[in-house]
């Protein structure tokens, strides 16, 4: 069994077989006697083929002494001799069998102990043999290779998978991502996937318990990526109609590792890597020569337009040299991992249990992120007829944060606004502040003035037991949790800017607890005909409850003091609690004729707490259908597979409202001179319903050469309406947006997928490209009007959600003749930014002159890579690529040009206009005016943000067996790894993927957030 | 058997869970719920959301923008012309925030009155109703000063409202303080509404509306009622009691999020402070040094930063918000009296805060002396701008357009509501 399951895997990981020459390949064994598990051990390295036997009918701890130089079937006929069984080679695996006459007896009597060795893909209450699959579903195994001391699920995921397009929030560590899949499910918030782990639907927002203000922590990053077995990812509605309100922006799958039967196997992965942020140069900030002339060209510059007589300013240091605050506050990080496993099973009880530390550095001093997890997954066959089990995940991450984000002491954006000659400290040591010699806060005492972490503690899990009633039948019954508590706590100590002078503590704690209790009754019937039936029904209800509390103190004796029973005052004390619940009936039916027609109907009933009673239950149907011409009768070509599939289903969306949305309320904690008060301050909608989305997929599925080549391609559009939207509403009505279902958005959708396994020799080459097209459209909202989302993004019908409405910047005027005379009046010359003016009144302004600049989706994204072995030699790259995507740079710091005293950018500074012909793209250095920088969202700071990165590229090599199995250890593995090794874009600043909001309406924003690192790690993977 | 026990789990298992599907919330409840009987909680609510609702931008704007109060630090919007420039836009924050407050304040003001209403007769319930109307002659007057033709909003629906000619909103506001006077109970408290403190508003109202002889015979009845008396800066303005203030809002730390002193103070303070905001040099210059009112309105901090004075809470606290007191009284009694008959007031006034008599020798130069005499008095405390505004000064004293005289409406308001025409100052310029 442990060796099926294992085929099941190496299958998987080579997508589709080899091609014919490999089973020509001779193969290289040693000399010498071994196991026969050893041997087939070795041959499966070496020729890529996937071994499957019984052991029931065959011994595999004989001993054997292996033959070499021959190819595949002559070496297993001599490993074979004396057994009575053969070996039977079948696209890309070998079976190891009884010895039969013909090629007919093989196929009708051998096959069927065999036949679950097909790659079985969970979709959700059960699973099915991937070829039986009808719907989009893409299923991602996590290699060795793949967790790095860093990675996360996210990380792993990205530009692997077509249609799933990832965005790193920014470069700091534990900070959350945006992942999307297939376009933009919805205007709210609510536009991740659910997360569902071993059969529990996670909380997969953040931990944080609403203490700190700047990036949120990503509560993904409790699950260990060494313990994933597979990640399955149902993109199109009829995968993910099954989980019905909560579908819509589809479903990731996380199934953990579990044991198998067989001997314990041990395997310990450790590794270590160094972070450091590259391309830094691109924000230099100007030296003190260049600051001047720039600041007092600027102050010149005004006092000839308006004749008054600004002084100039000097350097109060012309002694100090140049200083950067950036590569004060950054660092190399260096981050390291461990994990160990062991797994293993008798007959009646498999287990898998693991243990991991991870250790991650932020390359911000005094970032750190630190995990700690263990888990153990047992499952046991109590009767013939009943099985139990439990899965169990606990984890413990303690992150330590530093002022990152939109915070006024954020280190990366704030270290390029102190001016050349600023120190942190004083000559008597104290530091320097904003109100004494600096232009902004002293990121040294922002960091070392503060105590700010957050502890969670997580545990996800769930016990069950399968009753096999009759043949055919059986009853799933399991109980899910997911549970989390978090601490979060910032403390702020008298020196801190934030500490008002006496010390500041936000202590804040969250319990979140979500229980589901699932039962399913599964039934399969297999008819003589080839006729197969599967069915299935169930019931599952979910509760979610959390409560949180938080106390805000003022006061401290001294910074020992940390406490708020040691605070002087509290400012803020809150507490809250809320808890909704879902009740879902579940079905599900699927035909199989021939294995040539497929047809799977699904459909789900939820039932909500977030809706009135009248609007409570939402039904979300499905239907796809598959056709395997390759197994008509017609079909003539054995090497060539093709699958035709289609789909309708509807899902629906839930997220982003809250537990008690619909209600209108009247709101407690409205106090006046201590005595309670209420107010009405919910507005709420008693008409609030679900979301609902229809989507409509094509596919097809197609394997050359026996596998050696695969395509999958897959066409679709997604139909959302009812879409649930805080709709902005005149203030006059006493509120400024009312929770309501609004308007209808459309995508549509290309994902290809190719696949390439190919060895010549020791040779193979493994090589996967994904590229998906998805295009937004905006079919209807309240009117056709434009409505600002943010302040750099709207909405319009027609336009994609996500698009930047503001002024467009045409160039620069060069001489003062150029400038329209209402802008004229305004200071306007020779020099500063000619925008467009669209109403063509002579004049700009953000109302009538803003149009729409482009989008902050792509026009496409994906991903390349190869895999080539050669002997022990493993070499890989991912590449990811996304094109035709805006960013738009809020951060404005360094390109005020003498609006204000701010540094300026070196490469702003030397590029800016100083007479007619010099520049067309950055103005004149001007004081007090915002006319260039802070007047006008513009597109002066939108830049292109398409890029090429090379994700990844890692060197493996694998020791050779025989010169382990001495020592006893089954398999070695070091490798050695570069992530984001480079990056080829036009964006101006380093990372065109950071994103200030996950909201899909407001994403592609850059505030000078910390990019991604580069990191080169070493690890090390031992087997025995 | 073994069929029965699978049939009987199956109907155990799935037995539906529906009644477990309503959930409720913690700290609200249904407005369902809502009845009469908790009037008093929504009056208590009330005064909550009036004190902090307009939030900072909403209770500074008239000093922010009056030229007496620049910016501080590095965005060097550092003359009243820049600042004024800068802040006021149809998109800006200093003219949305302040919006969105107000009438999401009348939202509460109305609704609880519609309450309140269902109530049988009772003194409680008719103090209450005065409540109520003196709240929303306040929010009106702030509405009113800033953006002249608005809609009047008396009922729960305010979705697309038409708006109302200037003088009926001055006429509106008006009778909300003459209702609130006729309900309210007698001032015992200066941090709750009460018939004085309607009085004092109204007075303030009818200076606005230019009927003088009404304004002043308000205000003089303020003067002469025995409650009320002049009193030291240093007890004003720091929490010592006094028999000036006539009505102020309390703004405890835990009630409101509106921190004055945040935005004036620097971190040298000693209590901390953002110090987004410092007096104009000129500003630091008016006070004489036997003014009684110079320390308390202004200082220096740290090394040298000039600082408005009169909150002193800084990040730690809050301070209250002053809304009418006494002194007021004095000004509008004399500006309303006029050239020469107001001059008493005047310098009885200004003798308190020990300073010499003026002597101007017409009304223009009486007026003028009125005006420095409120900014002397009032600075920091939400006069300014409007002062200047109403005496036609304004445009000429901060040298900027005349359509800085008023505030643009919200650039999103007229997009989500087309009933809504922009103030003609505004309607071709836009954002600039």
């Amino acid at each position: 069994m442990r060796k099926l399951a294992l085929c099941f895997c190496l299958l998987t990981l080579a997508l589709a077989p080899p091609s014919l020459t490999a089973q020509e390949t001779t193969l290289s064994l040693p000399q010498e006697r071994m196991k026969l598990i050893t041997a087939f051990n070795l041959i499966e390295k070496q020729s890529g083929y996937a071994i499957a036997y019984n052991e029931d009918l065959i011994n595999i701890n004989r001993y054997v002494v292996p033959s070499t130089g021959k190819p595949l079937q002559a070496t297993f006929e001599a490993l074979l001799k004396g057994t009575g069984m053969e070996a039977h080679i079948q696209d890309r695996m070998v079976f190891i069998v009884p010895k039969m006459d013909s090629e007919n007896d093989w196929n009708k009597n051998i096959y069927a102990p065999f036949n679950m060795i097909e790659e079985s893909v969970i979709v959700g209450y059960g699973r099915m043999n991937k070829k039986d699959i009808t719907s989009a579903v893409s299923i991602f195994h996590p290699g060795a290779a793949a967790s790095t001391a860093s990675s996360d699920i996210g990380t792993m995921l990205q530009g692997n998978v077509a249609g799933v397009n990832i965005q790193a929030s920014s470069g700091s560590v534990g900070s959350r991502n945006r992942v999307s899949i297939r376009g933009i499910g919805s205007l709210t918030a609510g536009n991740e996937p659910l997360y569902v782990v071993d059969g529990v639907p996670i909380s997969n927002t953040t931990s944080d318990a609403g203490g700190w203000e700047g990036e949120e922590t990503d509560a993904l990053s409790d699950i260990n990526p060494d313990d994933i077995e597979s990640i399955q990812i149902l993109k199109d509605a009829a995968a993910s109609a099954i989980y019905g309100s909560r579908a819509t922006n589809g479903v990731v799958l996380i199934t953990t590792k579990k044991g198998k039967k067989g001997t314990p196997k041990v395997s310990i992965d450790a590794g270590c890597s160094l972070s450091y942020i590259p391309k830094l140069r691109k924000l230099k900030v100007a030296d003190a020569d260049l600051y001047l002339e720039v600041q007092n060209e600027a102050i010149d510059n005004y006092n000839a337009q308006t004749g008054q007589s600004v002084p100039h300013i000097n350097n109060p240091y012309p002694e100090r040299g140049y200083f950067s605050w950036t590569d004060l506050v950054l660092r190399t990080s260096v981050s390291w991992k461990a994990n160990a496993s062991i797994s293993g099973g008798s007959e009646k009880s498999r287990y898998y249990i693991s243990a991991n530390v991870r250790h991650n550095q932020g390359v911000i001093i005094g970032s750190k992120a630190e995990k700690y997890g263990i888990r153990a997954n047992v499952e046991t066959d109590i009767k013939r007829w009943l099985s139990a089990g439990v899965n169990i995940g606990a984890n413990y991450n303690y992150t330590h944060h530093v002022p990152n984000g939109n915070m006024g002491t954020s280190m990366l954006t704030h270290s390029l606004e102190h001016r050349p000659w600023d120190r942190p400290y004083k000559e008597d040591g104290s530091y320097t502040t904003k109100d004494n010699e600096l232009l902004h806060y002293n990121l040294l005492q922002a960091l070392y003035e503060q105590d700010a972490f957050n502890r969670n503690y997580r545990l996800i899990g769930n016990i069950f037991a399968q009753i096999n009633f009759i043949e055919n039948l059986s009853l799933r019954s399991s109980v899910g949790g997911d549970f989390m508590y978090t601490e979060d706590y910032v403390y702020y100590n008298s020196k801190h800017m934030y500490g008002n002078s006496v010390g500041k503590l936000i202590d804040a704690r969250k319990a979140h607890s979500s229980l589901v209790v699932d039962n399913v009754l599964s039934y399969h019937k297999k008819f003589n005909s080839g006729f197969k039936f599967d069915a299935m029904a169930g019931h599952s209800f979910q509760t979610d409850a959390s409560s949180t509390a938080s106390q805000t103190g003022q006061g401290f004796p001294s910074k020992d003091f940390n406490v708020n029973s040691a605070a002087a005052e509290y400012l803020n004390v809150t507490s809250g609690r809320k808890e909704w619940a879902m009740q879902s009936f579940i079905t599900r039916i699927t035909l199989n004729h021939l294995d040539r027609y497929l047809l799977t109907l699904s459909a789900r009933t939820d039932g909500s707490s977030k809706f009135a009673t009248k609007n409570r239950y939402g039904f979300f149907p499905s239907a796809s259908a598959g056709w395997v011409i390759s197994k008509e009768p017609f079909w003539k070509d054995p090497k060539t597979t093709i699958k035709l599939r289609m789909s309708v289903g509807m899902t629906g969306n839930q997220g982003g409202i809250g537990a008690y949305a619909w209600m209108p309320l009247a709101n407690g904690g409205y106090n006046y001179l201590n005595e309670s008060g209420i107010a009405f301050m919910t507005k709420g909608n008693e008409n609030l319903k679900w979301e609902k989305t229809t989507q409509y997929d094509l596919g097809l599925d197609m394997a050359f050469f026996s596998g050696g080549l695969t395509l999958s391609a897959d066409f679709f559009q997604k139909y959302t309406k009812d879409m649930l939207y805080n709709k902005p509403i005149p203030a006059t009505s006493g509120f400024t947006n009312e929770i309501c279902n609004i308007g209808q958005m459309r995508n549509s959708g290309l994902e290809l997928t190719l696949g390439s396994d190919i060895s010549i020799g020791d040779f193979r080459w493994q090589g996967g490209f994904n590229i998906s097209f998805i295009k937004n459209r905006l079919t209807s909202l309240i009117n056709d009007g434009v409505l600002t989302s943010g302040s750099y993004h709207a909405l319009k019908v027609g336009e994609e959600v996500g698009s930047f409405y503001m002024i467009k910047m045409l160039g620069i005027y060069q001489s003062d003749d150029q400038v329209p005379a209402k802008q004229y009046a305004q200071g306007v010359r020779a020099g500063d930014i000619m925008y467009e003016d669209v109403n063509g009144d002579g004049d700009i302004d953000t109302v009538n002159d803003s149009q729409f600049v482009g989008s902050a989706n792509p026009l496409f994204t994906g991903g390349l890579s190869s895999t080539f072995y050669w002997k022990g030699f493993d070499l890989s790259f991912l590449l990811t690529f996304s094109y035709g995507n805006m960013i738009y740079q809020t951060w404005t710091g360094g390109l005020r040009l003498g609006y204000g005293l701010w540094p300026s950018q070196e490469s702003e500074a030397l590029a800016r206009w100083t007479g007619p012909g010099t520049s067309n793209t950055v103005p004149r250095a001007i004081y007090g005016m915002t006319w260039n920088s802070t007047k006008f969202v513009n597109t002066r700071f939108l830049h292109d943000g398409s890029y090429l990165r090379c994700r990844n590229l890692s060197l493996g090599y694998t020791l050779p067996f025989y010169a382990l199995r001495k020592i006893g250890i089954r398999s070695l593995r070091v490798h050695f790894s570069a992530d984001n090794l480079f990056l080829i874009s036009p964006y101006r600043y380093i990372d065109p993927e950071v994103t200030c909001s996950l909201d899909a309406t407001k994403m592609g924003t850059d505030n000078m957030w910390l990019p991604q690192p580069r990191t080169f790690s070493l690890g090390l993977n031992v087997k025995f | 058997m073994k069929r029965v026990v699978i049939i009987l789990l199956i109907q155990i298992l799935f037995v539906s869970c529906g009644k477990y599907l309503n959930k409720y919330p913690h700290s609200g409840t249904p407005r369902e719920h809502i009845t009469n009987e908790d009037a008093g909680l929504l009056v208590t609510g009330m005064y909550n959301i009036a004190q902090y609702k307009p939030t900072f931008n909403g209770w500074a704007l008239f000093d922010l923008i009056g030229g007496d109060i620049i910016r501080t630090g590095a965005t060097s919007a550092n003359t009243p012309k820049l600042l004024v420039e800068g802040a006021i836009a149809p998109n800006g924050s200093i003219v949305t925030s302040p919006w969105n407050g107000y009438f999401a304040g009348l939202y509460q003001i109305n609704s609880t009155l519609s309450v309140i209403e269902s109530m049988p007769e009772s003194q409680e319930k008719r103090e209450m109703l005065g409540t109520c109307h003196f709240f929303r002659g306040l929010y009106y007057y702030n509405i009113v000063t800033r953006w002249r033709n608005v809609p009047i909003i008396t009922g729960q629906k305010g979705e697309k409202q038409q708006q109302k000619d200037e003088d009926l909103v001055w006429q509106f506001v008006k009778e909300e303080f003459r209702q609130a006077y006729l309900l309210s109970a007698d001032f015992t408290d200066k941090n709750y509404v009460s018939k004085e403190a309607a009085q004092a508003l109204m007075a303030r109202t009818c200076l606005a509306m230019g009927l003088k002889e009404e304004a002043k015979s308000l205000a003089e009845g303020l003067i002469e009622n025995e409650k009320f008396s002049l009193s030291d800066f240093n007890h004003i303005f720091r929490g010592k009691n006094n028999k000036e203030e006539i009505f102020t809002f309390a703004n405890l730390v835990q009630e409101s999020s509106v921190n004055m002193s945040s935005y004036y103070y620097t971190k040298e303070s000693g209590v901390g402070g953002g110090y987004n905001f410092c007096p104009t040099s000129e500003a630091m210059a008016m006070y004489k040094d036997n003014d009684k009112r110079k320390e308390i309105s202004i200082a220096y901090q740290g090394n040298g930063q000039p600082v408005l004075n009169k909150y002193c809470s800084g990040d730690a606290g809050r301070d209250p918000l002053y809304i009418v007191r006494l002194a007021e009284m004095y000004l509008i009694s004399a500006e309303c009296q006029g050239y020469p008959k107001g001059l008493d007031r005047l310098n009885e006034l200004r003798a308190f805060r020990g300073l010499d008599a003026v002597n101007p020798s017409d009304q223009e130069s009486f007026i003028d002396a009125v005006l420095d005499e409120r900014r002397l008095e009032l600075f920091g405390e939400g006069f300014r701008w409007y002062d200047l505004v109403r005496t036609g000064r304004y445009t000429s004293v901060i040298g900027v357009d005349d359509k800085y005289s008023v505030l643009p409406i919200p650039a999103r308001e007229l997009s989500l509501n087309g009933n809504l025409r922009q103030h003609p100052l505004w309607e071709t310029s836009g954002a600039i």
